[in-house]
C-alpha cells in the first residue's frame, strides 16, 4: 500500500527560473536515478581535476632530473592521492553513476528498484571523498602539521603500521575509503536488482543493451570485490588503532595477507573499472557503424567470463613477492586464460566497424580511441602475465605505462565518448562538435606522449613511485616526454571541460534522438521527465527504435 | 497539486527525501570521529538516528509516492509484428560457412604432437636429452631455471613435465582454434598459412620477445630447429583443419534449430 499525490513533470526549463537554494534544496533530496547520475558524474569529475593537479606536479616535479620542486614527502602524498582519487572517486563514481543514469532508461524502467538506497549510495560516496581529502586539513603528521596520506593506493603492509606511518593519516585514507565503499556496495546491489527484475516488457536477457549486461556483471563484481577490501581495512584499522597484529610480521602477522586481500578486491576493480567502459563503446560504434553489434551472445559471454575469471587473477600483482612456481604459474594461466574473452571483444568491435558507413562524430573518435589505446594496454598486461618479464619489469615505469593505456586509453576515453554521446540526451542539447574533435586529439595525443615512453624509462629500469633521478642514467629524454604531454593533456580537459559547460546553454536543441540510434533511452524526451517514460515501452528485438523506424524489416526475425 | 489518492499509478515515482543525505552524514560523521574527536562521532549518530527514522517513514507504513502527469513528445516503443521467417530477406548474413571448432581442436592437438616430436628430436639429437625442451617450456613460468646450468635442465622433473604439458596443450589448442577461424580468409591456398604464413608469424613473435618470456629458453635455443617445429605444427594443423568440411553458421535461425531440437526448415520432426 502506498500514498499517491499526483503533480505535473518538472523540465528542464520549467524550474529554471527558480531561486538558486530552491534548486539546489531539490537537488539535495533527490531520489530520481537520472539526477543522482548526473550528481555522481560532476563529483567524479570535480576529483578528476583535482586528480588531475595532482598528476601534473608530479610530471612537473619529474620533468628534469634532481629536480626539487616537491618534496619526497609531498611526492609520496601525491600519488597516493592521485592513485586513490582516481580509482575510487573518479573512476567508480562516474561510471556507476552513468550506469545509474542510462541502466533504468535503456531497459525501460521508472527508476532504479530502490531509489532511496540509490541516494544514500550518492551521498556516501560524496561524503567519504570528502573525509579522505580533509585529511589535507585535519590529519596529524610526523611533525604535528596536516598531511594527506602517503601509503600508496594499495597501501602496502608493514608500511601502514603505526611504526612507519606515524599520525593518523593512512586512518583517514582507511575510512574515506570504507565510506565511500559502503556507497559503491549499495549502488551494485541496486544495479544488480534493477537489472534482474525491472526490465520491461519482452526485454529478455538476451535482448538486453550490452552496456546493461555489463552492468549486471559490474554490480556483482563489486559485491563480490569491496567487502573483503572493507574487511580488510577494518583488520588494518584494528592494527593501527586497537593492538591488533594481521598485518605486522614482527608479531605474528603477515604483511602479504594485505597483498591478497587488496589485490583479491584490486584486480576484479580493474574489470569494475573497465567493464563499463565496454558497454559505452558497446552502444556507440554500433550507432556510429549503422550496424548491429558483432556477436552478441558471445559479447554477453565473454562479458560473464570476464567477471568470474576477474577472480582469480588478483596474484599476478604479486609475481615478485615470492608465492612459488605453482602459484605464480596458476595465476600466469589466469591471466592468459582472461584475455581471450577479452580479445573476442576487441575482434567483435572490429567486426562491428567492418564494413560499415562509419560516421566519426566525436563519441566514435573516443571510442575508437579507446579501441586502440586499450589494445596496447591489453597486449602489455599479457606481457606482465608472463613471470620471467613481469620480474624484470615489476614496480618500474613499464607498469604505470601499462595501467594507464588501461584505465586512462581505456576507461577514460571511453568516459568521454560516453559523455558526448549521452550528454544531448541528459541536457537536451548538443556538444559542440569542433571543439569535440580538437579535445579528442588534445588527448589522444598527449595521452601518447606522456604513457608511451613510460613503457621505454621502465624498461631502462625507472622505478615507479621516485621521486627524482639522477641525471646520468639514460632517462631524461622520456621523462620530459612525458611531463610534456601533460600540457596537450590539461588543454584536452580543459576544452571539453568547458564544452559541458558552454553547450548546457548554447548548444543547439539535441532532439529525442539526435544520433539516429536503436536503444530505449532515446525513444523519450531529452533530458527525460521525471518518470521516464509515458507509456512503458514493450520491445521485441534488441534494437527496439530500429524496429520502430523500420517495421519492415525488424530485428526480431534474425535475433 | 491534486489530492492524495491510492493506487498503483503507472507513472509513480518515490516523493524526494532528505533522510538518506542525513543518513549518509552521519555515517560518514560517526567514522570521522575515530580520527578528529568523539563529538564529530557523537554528531553522526544523532545525524543517522534523525536519517534513518526519516527514511524508515517515508516507506512505512505507507510508501510516499507521486504519479507524473504525461508529458508528451515520445516516441510510443511497440515492437512490430515479425515478417515470416522464410520470406526473402534483404539482409546478407555472413559468413556463410565456417570449420567446426572441434577441427581446430583436433588440429592443434595432432599438430602439437608434431611440433613435440621435432622438440624432442632436437633435444635427442643435440644435447642428448628428451626433457631439456620440456624443462625449457617450463620455464616460462619459473625465471629462475635461467640461472641452472645444463645437467639439471637435461634432468627429468614431474612438476617440470606437467606445467610443460599444460603449457604446450593451451597453446596448442589455442593456436589450432585460430586456425579454423584464419583459414577461410585464404581459401585457395589454405596450406600456405599453415606451412608458410603462421610459422613466420610465430617465429618472429617469439624471436622478439623470448629473451623476455622465457631466458633460460633463449640460452639454448637453436632457431633453425624452432622453424622446423612450427612448420611442423602448421603443416599438421592446417592439413587436419582443411580436411573437415565446413558447416553452415545457421545464423538468423533459432536457437532450437541451432541446437538441433528442430530443423532448420522449419518444419519437419525433432531429430
Amino acid at each position: 500500500m502506498s500514498t499517491l499525490t499526483t503533480r505535473p513533470a518538472e523540465v528542464g526549463a520549467a524550474v529554471g527560473g527558480e531561486p538558486l537554494a530552491t534548486r539546489l534544496h531539490r537537488w539535495a533530496v533527490t531520489v530520481d536515478h537520472k539526477r543522482l547520475g548526473i550528481m555522481y558524474v560532476l563529483s567524479g569529475l570535480v576529483f578528476f581535476l583535482v586528480g588531475g593537479i595532482e598528476a601534473s606536479i608530479m610530471r612537473a616535479q619529474l620533468a628534469r632530473p634532481a629536480n626539487d620542486l616537491v618534496s619526497p614527502e609531498v611526492f609520496n602524498q601525491l600519488f597516493t592521492m592521485h592513485g586513490t582519487t582516481m580509482v575510487f572517486l573518479v573512476g567508480m563514481p562516474i561510471l556507476l553513476g552513468m550506469g545509474n543514469y542510462l541502466v533504468p532508461l535503456m531497459i525501460g524502467a521508472r527508476d532504479m528498484a530502490f531509489p532511496r538506497l540509490n541516494a544514500f549510495g550518492f551521498w556516501l560516496f560524496l561524503f567519504g571523498g570528502l573525509l579522505l581529502y580533509f585529511s589535507y586539513i585535519g590529519a596529524q603528521g610526523l611533525y604535528g602539521t596536516a598531511v594527506a596520506p602517503d601509503v600508496g593506493w594499495f597501501a602496502y603492509a608493514p608500511l601502514t603500521d603505526r611504526t612507519f606511518s606515524r599520525g593518523n593519516s593512512t586512518d583517514y585514507w582507511i575510512l574515506g575509503i570504507m565510506v565511500s565503499g559502503f556507497g559503491s556496495i549499495a549502488t551494485g546491489l541496486n544495479l544488480v536488482v534493477t537489472i534482474l527484475s525491472m526490465r520491461c516488457r519482452g526485454m529478455t536477457l538476451m535482448r538486453m543493451p550490452l552496456l546493461a549486461w555489463m552492468m549486471l556483471i559490474v554490480g556483482l563484481l563489486v559485491l563480490a570485490a569491496l567487502g573483503p577490501l572493507t574487511a580488510a581495512q577494518v583488520m588494518l584499522l584494528f592494527d593501527r588503532n586497537l593492538g591488533a597484529h594481521f598485518f605486522d610480521p614482527q608479531e605474528g602477522g603477515s604483511a602479504v595477507l594485505w597483498q591478497h586481500f587488496f589485490w583479491f578486491f584490486g584486480h576484479p576493480e580493474v574489470y569494475i573499472l573497465v567493464l563499463p567502459a565496454f558497454g559505452f563503446v558497446s552502444e556507440i560504434i554500433p550507432t556510429f557503424s549503422r550496424k548491429v553489434i558483432f556477436g552478441y551472445p558471445l559479447m554477453v559471454a565473454a562479458t560473464v567470463a570476464i567477471g568470474f575469471i576477474s577472480l582469480s587473477v588478483w596474484a599476478h600483482h604479486m609475481f615478485a613477492v615470492g608465492m612459488g612456481p605453482a602459484l605464480n604459474a596458476f595465476f600466469s594461466a589466469m591471466t592468459f586464460m582472461i584475455a581471450v574473452p577479452t580479445g573476442i571483444k576487441i575482434f567483435n568491435w572490429i567486426g562491428t566497424m567492418w564494413g560499415g558507413r562509419i560516421r566519426f562524430a566525436s563519441p566514435m573518435l573516443f571510442a575508437t580511441g579507446f579501441v586502440a589505446m586499450f589494445v596496447i594496454g591489453g597486449l602489455t598486461g599479457i606481457m606482465l602475465a608472463m613471470v620471467p618479464f613481469d620480474w624484470q619489469v615489476s614496480d618500474s615505469y613499464f607498469v604505470v605505462g601499462h595501467f594507464h593505456y588501461v584505465l586512462f586509453g581505456g576507461t577514460v576515453f571511453a568516459i568521454f565518448g560516453a559523455l558526448h554521446y549521452w550528454y544531448p540526451k541528459a541536457v537536451g542539447r548538443m556538444l559542440d562538435e569542433t571543439v569535440a574533435k580538437w579535445s579528442f586529439w588534445l588527448l589522444f595525443a598527449g595521452f601518447n606522449l606522456t604513457f608511451f615512453p613510460m613503457h621505454i624509462s621502465g624498461m631502462l629500469g625507472m622505478p615507479r613511485r621516485i621521486y627524482t633521478f639522477q641525471p646520468d642514467r639514460g632517462l631524461e629524454l622520456w621523462n620530459v616526454l612525458s611531463s610534456s604531454g601533460v600540457v596537450l593533456q590539461a588543454a584536452g580537459v580543459i576544452l571539453i571541460v568547458w564544452n559541458l559547460l558552454r553547450s548546457a546553454r548554447k548548444g543547439a536543441v539535441a532532439g529525442n534522438d539526435p544520433w539516429d540510434a536503436w536503444t530505449l533511452e532515446w525513444a523519450t524526451t531529452s533530458p527525460p521527465p521525471e518518470h521516464n517514460f509515458d507509456v512503458a515501452p514493450t520491445v521485441g528485438s534488441r534494437r527496439p527504435l530500429w524496429d520502430l523506424k523500420h517495421p519492415e524489416d525488424p530485428d526480431g526475425r534474425y535475433e | 497539486m491534486s489530492e492524495p489518492r491510492e493506487a498503483p499509478y503507472s507513472r509513480a515515482i518515490p516523493t524526494p527525501t532528505g533522510g538518506p543525505l542525513v543518513t549518509a552524514f552521519g555515517v560518514a560523521m560517526l567514522f570521522a570521529g575515530i580520527v578528529t574527536n568523539i563529538a564529530a562521532s557523537v554528531i553522526g549518530a544523532i545525524a543517522f538516528a534523525i536519517g534513518g527514522v526519516w527514511w524508515f517513514r517515508e516507506v512505512f507504513p505507507r510508501e510516499q509516492l507521486e504519479a507524473i502527469e504525461p508529458t508528451g513528445g515520445q516516441s510510443e516503443v511497440l515492437p512490430p509484428p515479425l515478417p515470416d521467417r522464410e520470406a526473402p530477406s534483404k539482409r546478407l548474413v555472413l559468413p556463410v560457412e565456417i570449420h567446426p571448432y572441434r577441427a581446430g581442436v583436433l588440429g592443434g592437438l595432432a599438430g602439437g604432437a608434431a611440433m613435440a616430436a621435432v622438440a624432442a628430436a632436437w633435444g635427442i639429437v643435440k644435447h642428448g636429452s628428451l626433457w631439456l625442451p620440456i624443462n625449457l617450456l617450463a620455464g616460462a613460468v619459473n625465471p629462475s631455471m635461467a640461472a641452472l646450468g645444463e645437467p639439471e635442465l637435461a634432468a627429468f622433473d614431474g612438476g617440470w613435465l606437467a606445467i610443460a604439458c599444460l603449457i604446450h596443450l593451451v597453446l596448442s589448442i589455442g593456436t589450432g582454434l585460430l586456425f579454423t577461424v584464419a583459414l577461410p580468409m585464404m581459401p585457395r591456398r589454405p596450406m600456405l598459412f599453415g606451412v608458410v604464413v603462421a610459422p613466420v608469424i610465430l617465429t618472429a613473435l617469439s624471436w622478439s620477445t623470448m629473451g623476455i618470456v622465457n631466458p633460460a629458453l633463449e640460452e639454448f635455443i637453436s632457431w633453425p630447429w624452432f622453424v622446423a617445429s612450427q612448420v611442423a605444427f602448421g603443416a599438421v594443423c592446417g592439413f587436419m583443419v582443411n580436411r573437415f568440411e565446413m558447416v553452415p553458421t545457421m545464423r538468423g535461425t533459432s536457437l532450437a534449430a541451432r541446437l538441433r531440437v528442430e530443423r532448420s526448415d522449419g518444419g519437419g520432426e525433432p531429430s
